[in-house]
């Protein structure tokens, strides 16, 4: 299920590391979990290089 | 890591990530599990949640890991050749020994890139070094460069046409290639002859207003609206285009900037109003380090205040309105860069104190040089 992620991610599997993150899982507990699953921030930088967009409504060419 | 947060970088997608180290724990345990179910028995040992919502989160990270890797699509320019016909106005401008020749086809074109220009236009015989032609066809703009179209888009869209202007304008000046480039900052610098700092906001928010007042108060303006930064040397370099100054400023800059009643006035559109471009001596290098970001915030009758920002707040502004280049060492020197600089958020409305305080900052940033 997850290899198509794994494999971008460029993970190596260890045992030892996944008992440290169960722990800590653990430590996080319940609400601090369902908290953080919606705490991420996806940006994406513009395609093509651009000045100042225009203003709603401030378009010379309408 | 950035203080409390990750930034992650997806090549595939260009995108760039914030996330917390709770986040980054579950990410990282679901990305080592080898099924759904596998993913589901960790957390179900480790916390004592019901299956709906193991699943809930797992579905939460499968939709946020697809969403990261939605593949980049760079744009494809067509192969047309340009109408020599369209060449109704032709204009030559010159920096510091290099002419560069632009023909338009209306004068309703020629405002998308002259006003910003102007003072640098004279009628020359010199040979251009480049030769660009922008023009309307149908419902499109057309940018060519040296008779090879460099963009084009719909009429709506001419900031991006301004956009590709300004980073051929500064390649050929620059004597510089567009894979060169990290990016180019939607933000203004300046430069007190040591380093400079970035200048970022939200439209309306004072950024040109500062970097105008703080060009007429000592300081170098080295780039206004687009700044570029080079993957070379991590510097950002001066683009010549003047600053642009909406209407609703020009009280603030009349008792500042000499002459600032006699600069003519632009009718770009409906909503900017009347506009005026106030041209600034060339700093002393074509190239500063910058070891600042400051996110700009006028508020009439505030005191002036500049604190420390995080990086979240930073790069939610700089990132979806500047152009950041999709190769991988150019994304890992964008973010070596963040690491290594100071970020602030600037409130302001007196325009004494705030050059007080962005000379000491330069000061204190100078210190670490």
């Amino acid at each position: 299920m997850n290899t198509k992620f794994r494999a971008k991610a460029m993970k190596e599997d260890n045992n030892s590391d996944k008992i440290t993150r169960k722990e800590a899982i653990q430590k996080m507990g319940k609400y601090a979990a369902l908290t953080a699953v919606g705490t991420f921030v996806i940006l994406n930088p513009l395609k093509a290089q651009s000045s100042s967009p225009p203003d709603a409504g401030g378009d010379p060419f309408d | 890591m950035f203080g409390d947060h990750w930034i992650l970088w997806y090549t595939i997608s260009n995108s760039y990530s914030i996330i917390e180290p709770e986040f980054k724990l579950l990410l990282d345990s679901y990305l080592e599990s080898n099924s759904t179910i596998d993913f589901s028995a960790t957390i179900s040992d480790s916390i004592d949640v019901s299956n709906d919502i193991t699943y809930s989160i797992s579905e939460t990270l499968f939709n946020y890991l697809e969403d990261c890797n939605r593949p980049y699509s760079p744009q494809i320019i067509p192969l047309i050749p340009l109408d020599k016909s369209y060449r109704n106005i032709s204009k030559q401008y010159h920096f510091e020994g290099k002419t560069i020749q632009i023909y338009y086809n209306s004068e309703l074109v020629l405002k998308t890139v002259h006003p910003a220009l102007a003072y640098c236009c004279i009628k020359s015989s010199d040979v251009a070094l480049a030769t660009f032609d922008i023009y309307l066809k149908d419902e499109d703009l057309y940018l060519f460069k040296n008779e090879c179209l460099i963009s084009r888009v719909s009429k709506h869209d001419y900031h991006l046409i301004q956009g590709k202007f300004i980073m051929q304008l500064l390649c050929t000046l620059h004597d510089k290639q567009e894979s060169d480039w990290i990016g180019t900052f939607h933000g203004s610098t300046i430069t007190d002859g040591n380093s400079s700092i970035l200048f970022i906001g939200e439209s309306g928010k004072g950024k040109s207003t500062l970097c105008a007042l703080l060009a007429a108060s000592g300081f170098d303006l080295l780039a206004d609206d687009v700044s570029p930064m080079l993957s070379k040397d991590k510097h950002i370099y001066y683009n010549p285009l003047a600053i642009s100054i909406k209407k609703g400023a020009f009280n603030v800059l009349e008792p500042i900037i000499s002459d600032f009643d006699s600069l003519p006035l632009v009718k770009f559109n409906k909503t900017k109003g009347d506009l005026k471009y106030i041209p600034c001596e060339k700093p002393k290098n074509n190239h500063y380090p910058c070891h600042a970001i400051i996110l700009v915030n006028y508020k009439p009758k505030a005191n002036t205040s500049l604190e420390k920002v995080s990086v979240k707040t930073i790069l939610e502004t700089i990132i979806p309105e500047s152009w950041l280049s999709p190769n991988p060492k150019h994304a890992k020197q964008f973010l070596d860069w963040l690491i290594d600089i100071d970020m602030y958020q600037l409130t302001y409305s007196n325009t004494k104190s705030v050059t007080t305080e962005i000379s000491k900052l330069f000061k204190q940033l100078n210190k670490k040089l």
